[in-house]
């Protein structure tokens, strides 16, 4: 075995030059990601737009909001050059696979190959389609998302699943045509034409991408032929060779393997916001093996392609886990891509699944990873309770033992699923509000009166949400068919049925991020101690005093503000956070898709808290309009009084293999490590002994609050721009986030000592 | 296990006291006066009470509940009366806001032990353990002796955070359930540790040459680790730390496991301002970084074993 890093490998000068690209982009703001409004943030569903962030074009809102510089794109600033032309608007526009096919090929095949000096990987592209297609459902779905809305839920169904790219590095995109072609004449010759029509559609992808990757080899070739310096020509024939071997044929080196990736994420990502994509020192040790073992390559050259796979984009990679025979799947392949990261650091989401076998020097060795670089990544994850989940939903054992981590919070069996993940959304507080109103009126005589109310406001919220998901979900392979996904998934160019359709991959859950689950159950907690046990208001009063703000109400606003709260390792109020959220798990449980699958709640949701305070109006847990919400479900800003463990056993005392994640956000000051020491040694048991107690995902920031206050008095210092934060599932450079996000940031607990 | 001691403050996962993530528990009431006291609601071994002047909204519920008629309502904020008021607490509950808080509760030996088995994992994962802390958790042996012996019959660490200064049979009570002896020494010169904490050095040096012979009745001893305080103006000194480092050297040789120097920090001044009083370092600047560095240098040479010498807090 090699030797293996314990402090951050050196980047070369070509490393370097391609991570200062890197950060430069960032901070222009080439890789903002914007979303319609506050609204979108909070329900996930604005009426206004079905794509996810549209820069450009008719769907782009004028009224759009900041994310963070969470794209993988490369803003140029101007509208798609080609949009007259798209074939949509020259012939017509039609909900089909077909159609929509056809505009695609059209774009990625008039979308230019980017290619930069001393890169061998490459790949970047400017426009995603939904700035050149509308992207519309019918008015029914549309009907059927205002009324969801008015009772505090909404959605969009689009990308946010994690394909199986062991799929396509092994057939290539020659391959992937050869099967679709061969499936797409058995369905016609047994006359089933909407598959047939379907794998036409495909056909039309696959041919679009491939042309697209051979623009490059041209584009590369054409550079050598006019570079003068030797050693750069040397990049760009290398450039050419590679993108022309695998453009038809599949992927025989590492270097292959990973451009490969590259350009099925560029393929996929330009059809929509983008995916997880899966295991990647899984799907990387063939090659790596395979090369090591002829000769072909050297342990460090192969950790700076993996370094500039994550220096083209940070995407949502995993490492880790256990393989299909439940052994530990760590090998020299995760060492060296987690050593790329430790390399080139900065902007990643890359993720490492622990496991009570993972071998103890690699997690170590990732724990110490984060402690030194303070941005969330690698994300920690808890391979145990992801299986245990995939499980108990349903999943067979030979999907469940692959899972990955993919996003924010969730987790996918790569190829295996389309779950709707992380743009649903079930705002708690307004079933809440509806109950307090009616209990009321009904003259509720106890808790259990008032809960039996609540219960039925959050019956009626989540059908509304299921009646408008089913009506997408009608429509979604129509409207917009993710086909690039579908080409590595397990089913779709089988069955000819996109992965957003029925019957087309082995699970299809529609996951749903319920918002402010602990400012619900401080609420309901504070009500049940102060008006029905202690009588010392009326649930009226209660009313009125939130619908005011809690104006000239101080002293009533503190004694519901000091009721215990979650997050305090206290009986009571981590009682009945179990008892809120169960019961919006059981009620979400109970409901169809009709896929056949169920609903499934996150105890996440990414970016809502921070604008919904407004739109929600004030709380009986004590909190004002103006305050965000809880953060997932992190207890609310400044209510955990006993310090971080007492928070992780209210935390742990949910059992997070019945829910599709629920992140632990920790923000510590860098004077918690002791000068001297790896910070590995201490983020280590102190991740560990979260997982042994059930928890199922950290994201650690070590950053200074002095350092954050000062960039954002001065952001444009350089050391002030390198800052990377881990927002909530997400990474983001802290100087281009929104004010609002900065402001909420800094506010939330930063622990010296934990 | 009827034991109780009056506990001030938890820190959980510390990183500061002992090796690994440890629970350090805080015991009420102090032999000692140093002149930088940076927990000075731990001093006294009675129960008191402090405001938080950012959480008040004036509700005078406190005022109507103090039956000692201590609390007034003044301009300044809330007033109290140190000599009338009891420790009693009666005026925490009914405050709103809890701008009040009674610094010091009773807790059981079973209570604590409570406290510290639900973080057990995190100790085990990661070599840490309980300290006990204050104040002075030697002027209570009976309860640490009783909260140490049941800490280890669970296997869990146990430490031992102390000034030295009280009676040797204390410590006799408590070492055979000690596996590690934080022991302070803060200044050389007796005449000027008198000065700076209101007692002499000699019997402090005297229980830490008991300590280095002592051992359990299994033959066991506990492990040591020195601790010195660079207050800058007070302790932080070449003189004195060359001083202490020729007296480590000479009287503990191997015994001595580690020398943590820790670096002055001005964190306390709100817990003096809480207690209505004024600290005597208010304005005193942390400890030079460069001085710090030199410093090290100098305890390295002196002990003669620079890889047991650390300095923690500098920034």
């Amino acid at each position: 075995m090699s030797h293996h890093a314990s402090t951050r490998p050196p980047m070369s000068p070509r490393i370097q030059t391609i991570n200062r690209r890197r950060v430069a982009l960032n901070i222009a703001h080439k890789r903002d990601l914007y979303c319609d409004n506050a609204e979108f943030l909070v329900y996930h569903w604005s009426g206004k737009s079905e794509a996810f962030a549209p820069a450009t074009g008719e769907q782009a809102s004028s009224s759009r909001i900041n994310i963070g510089d969470h794209n993988c794109r490369v803003d140029t600033g101007m509208p798609y050059p080609f949009v007259d032309e798209m074939p949509s608007r020259q012939k017509g526009l039609a909900n089909t696979a077909e159609n929509w096919a056809q505009d695609y090929r059209f774009f990625i095949t008039h979308s230019p190959a980017v290619i930069d000096p001393c890169e061998r990987i490459v790949g970047d592209f400017h426009w995603q389609l939904d700035e050149a297609r509308t992207f519309r459902y019918p008015q029914e779905v549309h009907d059927l998302g205002y009324a969801a809305r008015q009772l505090g839920a909404g959605g969009i169904s689009f990308t946010h699943t994690c394909p199986d790219l062991s799929i396509g590095l092994k057939l290539g995109w020659g391959g992937l045509l050869s099967k679709v072609r061969a499936n797409r004449r058995k369905f016609e010759e047994f006359g089933n034409e909407e598959s047939a029509s379907y794998l036409r559609a495909a056909e039309d992808i696959a041919l679009g991408i491939m042309q697209y990757i051979r623009s490059y080899a041209e584009k590369a070739a054409q550079l050598e032929k006019a570079e003068e310096d030797a050693q750069t020509r040397g990049i760009y024939a290398e450039v050419a060779a590679v993108c022309s071997n695998i453009a038809e044929k599949a992927p025989q080196t590492l270097h292959e393997a990973i451009q490969w990736i590259q350009f099925f994420q560029i393929a996929e990502r330009m059809h929509g916001h983008g995916n997880g994509y899966g295991r990647l020192d899984q799907l990387l040790q063939p090659f790596y093996d395979a090369d090591i073992a002829a000769g072909r390559i050297t342990r460090d050259e192969a950790r700076d392609l993996v370094g500039e796979l994550f220096l083209r984009y940070g995407n949502y990679f995993s490492l880790g886990g256990r393989n299909r025979e439940l052994c530990d799947a760590t090998c020299e392949t995760s060492w060296v891509c987690l050593e790329a990261f430790d390399m080139v650091g900065g902007y990643n989401h890359l993720g490492v699944m622990w496991h009570a076998d993972i071998d103890p020097k690699f997690w170590n060795y990732a724990c110490d990873v984060v402690g030194r670089h303070g941005a969330g990544c690698p994300t920690l994850l808890n391979y145990e309770l992801f299986r245990a989940s995939e499980l108990r939903s349903g999943y067979p054992e030979s999907d469940a033992w692959n899972v990955s981590y993919s996003g924010c919070q969730w987790y996918c069996s790569p190829g295996n699923e389309y779950s709707d993940h992380d743009v649903n959304c079930l705002v708690l507080v307004q079933p809440m509000q509806r109950a307090i109103d009616a209990a009321i009126e009904q003259n509720a005589p106890d808790f259990e009166a008032f809960w039996k109310i609540y219960e039925n406001e959050v019956d009626c919220t989540a059908n509304a949400l299921r009646d408008f998901k089913n009506a997408t979900y009608l429509w979604q392979p129509k409207v917009w068919p993710e086909m690039v996904t579908s080409f590595c998934a397990h089913g779709p160019m089988d069955k000819g049925r996109d992965i957003t359709d029925s019957r087309s991959v082995n699970n299809a859950f529609t996951s749903v991020n319920v918002l402010a689950v602990p400012n619900v159950s401080d609420s309901l907690y504070a009500i049940e101690q102060l008006v029905f046990a202690q009588k010392k208001y009326t649930l009226a009063q209660v009313r009125d005093a939130v619908a005011s703000d809690w104006e000239g109400k101080e002293s009533m606003r503190q004694e519901f503000l000091n009721t215990p709260k979650f997050g305090n390792d206290h009986e009571g109020a981590d009682a009945m956070a179990i008892r809120v959220s169960e019961q919006v798990r059981e009620v979400l449980e109970s409901k169809r898709n009709i896929k056949g699958f169920c609903f499934r709640p996150s105890l996440f949701q990414f970016m809502g808290h921070t604008y919904a305070g407004p739109m929600l109006g004030a709380t009986p847990d004590g909190r004002k309009r103006r305050e965000p919400v809880a953060h997932g479900m992190n207890p609310m800003h400044g209510r955990n009084h006993e310090g971080m463990t007492a928070t992780m056993r209210s935390f742990c005392k949910l059992d997070f293999s019945k829910y599709q994640g629920g992140s632990l956000q920790v923000e510590l000051q860098p004077t918690f490590f002791p000068k001297e020491g790896r910070r590995g040694d201490l983020v280590e048991p102190f991740a560990t002994s979260f997982f042994q107690m059930g928890g199922v995902q950290i994201n650690l920031n070590v950053l200074s609050m002095a350092k954050l206050h000062a960039a954002m008095e001065q952001p444009d210092l350089p050391e002030h721009q390198e800052i990377v934060v881990k927002v909530t599932g997400y990474s983001a450079h802290f100087v281009v986030m929104d004010r609002k996000f900065q402001e909420e940031f800094v506010e939330r607990v930063n622990y010296k000592t934990l | 296990m009827k034991e109780t001691a009056l506990l001030f403050a938890i820190h959980r996962l510390s990183t500061d006291d002992g090796p690994g993530l440890r629970n350090t528990f805080f015991l009420k009431g102090c032999a000692l006066r140093c002149t930088w006291c940076h927990n000075p609601e731990s001093i006294s071994p009675q129960p008191e009470i402090w405001w938080t002047e950012r959480k008040c909204i004036g509700a005078r519920d406190c005022i109507a509940a103090c039956p000692e008629e201590a609390l007034t309502l003044t301009a300044q904020g809330l007033s109290i009366d140190r000599e009338r008021c009891t420790g009693c607490g009666k005026c925490v509950d009914p405050c709103p806001s809890k701008a009040i808080e009674l610094i010091g509760r009773p807790w059981t030996v079973e209570q604590l032990l409570r406290e510290a088995l639900a973080e057990r994992l995190f100790f085990k994962n990661s070599g840490g353990g309980v300290t006990l802390s204050g104040g002075e958790p030697c002027l209570q042996p009976g309860f640490v002796s009783a909260f140490f012996r049941a800490c280890q019959a669970e296997g869990i660490h146990t430490a031992l955070d102390t000034c030295g200064f009280p009676p040797w049979k204390n410590f006799e009570q408590v070492l055979p359930h000690t596996d590690l002896v934080l022991y302070d020494i803060k200044e050389m010169n007796s005449e000027r540790h008198q000065r700076f904490t209101g007692v002499p050095n000699e019997p402090i040096l005297e229980n830490l040459l008991r300590i280095r012979d002592f051992r359990t009745p299994l033959g066991r001893y506990p492990a040591l680790w020195i601790r010195t305080p660079l207050i800058p103006g007070y302790t932080a000194t070449a003189g004195n730390v060359t001083s202490i480092g020729r007296f480590l050297a000479e009287n503990l040789g191997d015994r001595l496991e580690r020398w943590e120097l820790c670096a002055f920090n001005n964190l306390c001044g709100a817990k003096y301002a809480k207690l209505g009083s004024k600290w005597p370092l208010e304005n005193q600047p942390l400890l030079d970084p460069d001085l710090g560095a030199s410093l090290l240098e100098q305890a390295r040479q002196a002990l003669g074993r620079p890889e047991a010498v650390q300095i923690t807090g500098l920034v």
